[in-house]
C-alpha cells in the first residue's frame, strides 16, 4: 500500500465517531485490523479480476450517520401485508417498534453470543471488507424468527454521500420461514457495506431477496454468512445494477449436509461499471442440494465477474450441485471475466458446472422482426425474457423498486 | 505395431506384479558435470555443444531472468522446495562422439530402447514412424532422417539443427515461449541440453509420424530439453512424445519447453502419452514434470491440436496452449489425466483468441483414484479483436475411490461480443449399475472398470494416431489395477 492510501484509511479511521453502543468492541476491534491490513490487491486471486484502485474512493467519504428526516418521497408506499424497518434509523428507536407475531428482538447477550459466528465458520471475519463493515458499523439488525412471519422489506442506509454501513443478524428457528428483501440505493458518492449472517434452524426456510441499484460514482458490498441445518432451504435472488464498483459475496454452508441451497443472481453493468459475484458453497454432510444461476447482462465498456467456489469435501456423498454461469455481451468494449472453482473429493456426488458467453442470438431477432417487430423492440424483448428468469424469483414487492422495462430502456446499446 | 508398445505381450497377471516396468537403470559411463548451476554452468554447456554467440547470448539472458524471479507456488501443489544446485545439468552417454551410422551406437544404449519397445535398428523400426531418441541431455539416434530428407523435411537433434540450419533456429527459436516466459522456461533456456527440431517446408504433408522420445537415466540429473517444430504454409506433421525414467527414491526435475509455430494453412497435431516415473504407493519418488508447451497459430488457416495422457510424474504441471494469431485458425486440447496414489496432476490449456473467427475445443478427463488429486485449470481468452470466435470446453472428472480429490478451475475472460464461449463439466464416478451389469455378462470386475474408464475417455483416444490409443489404453488399466474396491 502506498503511504498516502496508508494515510488516507488512518485519517479516515481518525474521522470516526469513537466506538460506541451494542458494536463498541467490533469497532474497536475492526478499526485496529483494518489500520494493518494490506488493501486488496490484484494479487490475490479472489481480487484478480478487480479494479481494487476503485476501493480507494471509500476512504474520501464521510460515514453517514443515523437518519432523522421522516418520510422519503422518492421511494415507493411501504408494502401493505408486509413490514418495512430502515436500517439506518436510530438503534434506540429501531429496537423501541413492536414486531409483529413471529419476529423478536435478540437480547444483547444473545448478540453477544451468536454476532459473528457464523462469519468465522467461513474464516471470513478478518476479510478487508468485513472489517470495513466491522469498523465502520453503526446500524445492526438482530432478530429472532419463528413461525411464518410476514414478509421483511429492509431498506438498507441511503441514497446520500458517504459510506453506509449495515448489519443483520438472523436466527430462524425450527421450521420457520420469512421472506426478506433488502433495497440499497447509491447515487454519485454513496458506498454501501453490508454484512449479513443467519443461521437457519433445520426445516426452515429464508426466501432473500436483495436488491442493488447504483449509479454515479456508487459502491456496493455485501458479504452474507449462511449457515443451514438440515431440512433447511436458502433462496437468495440478487439483482445489481449501475454501480461505480459492486461486489456480493455469499457464503452459504450446510453444516450437516440434507439441505437446500439456491442461488438466483442477476447482474447488469453499463459504462464503465463492474459488478462482481463472488459466491462460496460449502456441504459440511451428506445429500445436500445446491443450484446456482448468475446471469450476467454486460454493455458499454462495463465489466462483471463470476467467480463461484464449491467445495465438496470426502463426508458430503451424494450431493447434488450444478451451477451456470451465462453472460450476454452487448457491446465491443465490455469485458467478462468467468471462473467457476469446484473442489471435490466425495466420490459418489453429481457436480456440473457450465459457463457460456454470447451475445443477443441472430436467430431469435431474426425470428421476432419476420413478425414485424422493430430491431430494437426484438432486441428488447429478449433481454427482458433474459432477465426476467431471475427477476421472477425475486419477492413479488421487487416490482415496485426494479422496473424491469426502464432499466432495460437505460441500457445504451 | 508391437515394437512401439509401451508393453508387450504380457498378461494382464503380469502387469499387476510389475507396477512400473522401465523403472530399470542402465549401467552406462556418463559424461557428467558437476552438481548445481551458475553462469559458468551456462558457458559450459555452450562451449560444449560448440554454439554460436546469438544462443550463448539467449542462455546468458534467461539464466539472469531466472534469478530475477520467484519459484511460483500458486497451484499450492506441496512439493519440498527444489534444491537447484543439487541437480546435475548436463548428463550424456560417453562415446557419443560422432557417428556415421547406427552400428556405432553403444550396444547398451540400443539395448536399452530395445527394453522401452523403441528399436532403433533399421531392420526392426517402425514403417511410418521416425523416431528420435533423447538419453538424459542428449539425443541419441534419429531414424528415417534421410527419408524424410527427401521431402525437405528436417528432423533432428536441436544442437545438429543449431549447426546445420543456423537461420531456421535463430528465426524461431526462443519466439513462442521466450526466455523470461515463467520461471521454469527461464531455467530451461539457460540450460537447455538437447531436443528435437522439425521443419516441414512449404506445402509438404509429412510423410509418417514423427516421434521423440525421452528418457532419463540418470538419478541426480534433471531434463531439460527443448523441442521446436515449425510448419510451413501448407504443410503438416502429426508428433508422438514418449517419455519414462528409472524408479528412484528421490524426485528429478524435468523442465522441457516445446514451441510450435503454424503459419498460413498449416497443421500441427502434438500427442503426449507420458509415463514418467510417478513415485512408489507411499509417495516416494517420481519425476517433477514442470513443462512449458505453447503453439503459435500465426498463419491464416493454422491448425494446432494437443493430445495428452498423462498416467506419469510424481507431479505434473503443465498448460499446453494455444495462441490464435492467424484469422480462422484453429486450437484443440484433448486430455486423458490419469492421478493413484499420491501423485498430483494441475493441468489443462489456454486459449488465446486474437484473430477473427478462431475456434478452439478443449476436452478434459480427468480420473482421481487413490489419495491423488487431479486439477484442470484452464484459461479461454477472447481478445477484443477476435470477431466470431468460438470456443467449446468439456471437462469431465471421474473420481475412484473417496480420497481422491478432482478440481476444476476453468477462467473465462471475454472482451469480444461477437464470441460464442461454451464451458461444461461433470463429476461423476463407476456407477453401481453399470458395474453390476457387465458384471452380470461374465466381465470381471476389474476389466469392467477398466472398460468403463476407457469408454469415459474415448473422446480423446479417438484423437490419438491409432497405435498410441492402444497404448493409452492399457497404460491407463494398469495404473488402476488395485485402486478399485
Amino acid at each position: 500500500m502506498t503511504n498516502s492510501l496508508m494515510n488516507g484509511v488512518s485519517d479516515w479511521l481518525m474521522s470516526l465517531p469513537s466506538p460506541s453502543g451494542l458494536l463498541e468492541k467490533v469497532q474497536r476491534d475492526g478499526r485496529s485490523s483494518l489500520s494493518q491490513l494490506e488493501l486488496p490487491n490484484r494479487k490475490q486471486e479472489s481480487w484478480r479480476f478487480s479494479a481494487v484502485d476503485r476501493l480507494e474512493s471509500i476512504f474520501s467519504r464521510p460515514l453517514q450517520g443515523s437518519r432523522s428526516h421522516g418520510i422519503d418521497q422518492s421511494i415507493p408506499a411501504a408494502p401493505s401485508n408486509g413490514l418495512r424497518l430502515h436500517l439506518d434509523t436510530d438503534q434506540n428507536q429501531l429496537r423501541s417498534l413492536t414486531l409483529p407475531a413471529g419476529l423478536s428482538w435478540l437480547t444483547e447477550a444473545e448478540i453477544n453470543t451468536y454476532l459473528g459466528s457464523s462469519l468465522a465458520c467461513f474464516g471470513s471475519e478478518s476479510d478487508w471488507l468485513v472489517e470495513l463493515n466491522h469498523a465502520a458499523t453503526q446500524h445492526l439488525l438482530a432478530l429472532r424468527i419463528s413461525g411464518s412471519p410476514p414478509p421483511l422489506e429492509l431498506i438498507m442506509g441511503n441514497s446520500c454521500d458517504g459510506l453506509s454501513a449495515t448489519r443483520i443478524l438472523l436466527i430462524l428457528e425450527e421450521k420457520a420461514e420469512l421472506e426478506i428483501l433488502q433495497i440499497w440505493r447509491g447515487e454519485a458518492n454513496t458506498s454501501q457495506s453490508h454484512i449479513l449472517e443467519v443461521q437457519l434452524g433445520s426445516d426452515s426456510s429464508l426466501h432473500h431477496g436483495v436488491l442493488a441499484l447504483g449509479t454515479g460514482n456508487s459502491s456496493f458490498f455485501a458479504h452474507l454468512a449462511v449457515q443451514q441445518e438440515p431440512g433447511s432451504l436458502y433462496e437468495l435472488t440478487s439483482a445489481l445494477q449501475g454501480w461505480h464498483l459492486a461486489r456480493i459475496e455469499p457464503r452459504m454452508i450446510q453444516s450437516k449436509g440434507k439441505a437446500k441451497t439456491i442461488l438466483n443472481g442477476l447482474a447488469m453493468s453499463d459504462h464503465d461499471q463492474e459488478i462482481s459475484m463472488n459466491s462460496f458453497m460449502r456441504f459440511d454432510g451428506p445429500d445436500g442440494e445446491f443450484d446456482q444461476l448468475q446471469k450476467n447482462l454486460v454493455s458499454g465498456h462495463s465489466h462483471t465477474v463470476f467467480n463461484g467456489a464449491v467445495s465438496v469435501p470426502k463426508i458430503a456423498q451424494k450431493t447434488n450441485a450444478s451451477q451456470l454461469s451465462r453472460n450476454l455481451m452487448l457491446s465491443p468494449r465490455a469485458r467478462i471475466d468467468t471462473k467457476p472453482e469446484l473442489e471435490i473429493v466425495a466420490d459418489d456426488v453429481r457436480c456440473t458446472h457450465g459457463a457460456t458467453v454470447s451475445q443477443l442470438q441472430e436467430d431469435q431477432l431474426f425470428y421476432l422482426r419476420s413478425r414485424g417487430i422493430s430491431e430494437i423492440e426484438a432486441a428488447k424483448l429478449l433481454l427482458r425474457g433474459y432477465c426476467k428468469e431471475i427477476t421472477s424469483s425475486l419477492p413479488v414487492e421487487a416490482e415496485r423498486w426494479l422496473p424491469l422495462d426502464h432499466l432495460l430502456n437505460q441500457l445504451r446499446s | 505395431m508391437r515394437n512401439f508398445s509401451f508393453m508387450d505381450n504380457l498378461s494382464s497377471q503380469e502387469l499387476v506384479s510389475q507396477p512400473y516396468k522401465y523403472g530399470f537403470v542402465t549401467d552406462i559411463e556418463e559424461d557428467k558435470i558437476a552438481k548445481g548451476v551458475n553462469e559458468d554452468v551456462v558457458r559450459w554447456i555452450s562451449a560444449k555443444r560448440e554454439e554460436p554467440q546469438y544462443l550463448l547470448d539467449f542462455r546468458l539472458r534467461a539464466y539472469k531472468h531466472w534469478l530475477s524471479m520467484a519459484e511460483p507456488d500458486w497451484p499450492k501443489l506441496g512439493y519440498p522446495p527444489i534444491d537447484y544446485q543439487d541437480i546435475i545439468y548436463y548428463a550424456a552417454p560417453k562415446k557419443m562422439e560422432k557417428k556415421t551410422s547406427l552400428d556405432q551406437v553403444d550396444p547398451e544404449l540400443l539395448d536399452t530402447f530395445n527394453r522401452l519397445g523403441i528399436s532403433l535398428n533399421e531392420q526392426k523400426r517402425l514403417s511410418n514412424v521416425a523416431v528420435d531418441a533423447v538419453f538424459d541431455s542428449v539425443s541419441i539416434a534419429t531414424t528415417y532422417k534421410e527419408k524424410l530428407a527427401e521431402d525437405g523435411i528436417i528432423f533432428c537433434p536441436l544442437n545438429e539443427a543449431i549447426k546445420e540450419h543456423p537461420e531456421l533456429v535463430e528465426k524461431y527459436l526462443g519466439t513462442v515461449v521466450t526466455s523470461n516466459d515463467n520461471f521454469f522456461a527461464a531455467l530451461n533456456a539457460a540450460v537447455f541440453s538437447d531436443g528435437s527440431f522439425v521443419f516441414i517446408p512449404k506445402g509438404v504433408k509429412c510423410p509418417m509420424d514423427l516421434s521423440s522420445y525421452f528418457r532419463i537415466n540418470s538419478g541426480d540429473a534433471g531434463q531439460f530439453e527443448r523441442t521446436l517444430i515449425v510448419a510451413e504454409e501448407g504443410a503438416s506433421v502429426s508428433y508422438l512424445e514418449g517419455c519414462t525414467a528409472p524408479m528412484f527414491d528421490t524426485n528429478q526435475l524435468h523442465a522441457a519447453v516445446v514451441e510450435l509455430v503454424a503459419l498460413d494453412d498449416a497443421s500441427i497435431k502434438y500427442s503426449t502419452v507420458q509415463n514418467w516415473y510417478p513415485g512408489d504407493e507411499n509417495g516416494v519418488g517420481g519425476i517433477y514434470n514442470f513443462v512449458t508447451k505453447r503453439g503459435h497459430c500465426r498463419g491464416a488457416r493454422s491448425h494446432i491440436s494437443w493430445t495428452q495422457v498423462e498416467t506419469g510424474s510424481a507431479i505434473t504441471w503443465k498448460y499446453p496452449s494455444c495462441v490464435l494469431m492467424g484469422p480462422d485458425s484453429v486450437g484443440e486440447f484433448y486430455s486423458v489425466a490419469l492421478t493413484n496414489h499420491f501423485q498430483q496432476a494441475d493441468t489443462g490449456t489456454k486459449m488465446i483468441h486474437l484473430g477473427p473467427r478462431t475456434r478452439s475445443t478443449i476436452v478434459s478427463k480427468g480420473i482421481s483414484a487413490g489419495r491423488s488429486s487431479n486439477s484442470y485449470r484452464g484459461l479461454v481468452n477472447i481478445g477484443r479483436s477476435a470477431e466470431g470466435a468460438r470456443n467449446y470446453s468439456q471437462c469431465d472428472s471421474m473420481l475412484i475411490g473417496d480420497s481422491a480429490a478432482a478440481n476444476t478451475y476453468p477462467y473465462i475472460h471475454c472482451q469480444q461480443p461477437q464470441a460464442a464461449v461454451e464451458h461444461e463439466a461433470s463429476t461423476c464416478r463407476i456407477s453401481e449399475d453399470q458395474l453390476f451389469y457387465l458384471q452380470s455378462r461374465g466381465i470381471a470386475f476389474e476389466e469392467a472398470v477398466s472398460m468403463m474408464v476407457s469408454g469415459f475417455c474415448q473422446d480423446v483416444y479417438s484423437q490419438l494416431p491409432l497405435e498410441f490409443a492402444a497404448e493409452a489404453d492399457r497404460l491407463l488399466a494398469l495404473r488402476l489395477e488395485n485402486s478399485i474396491g
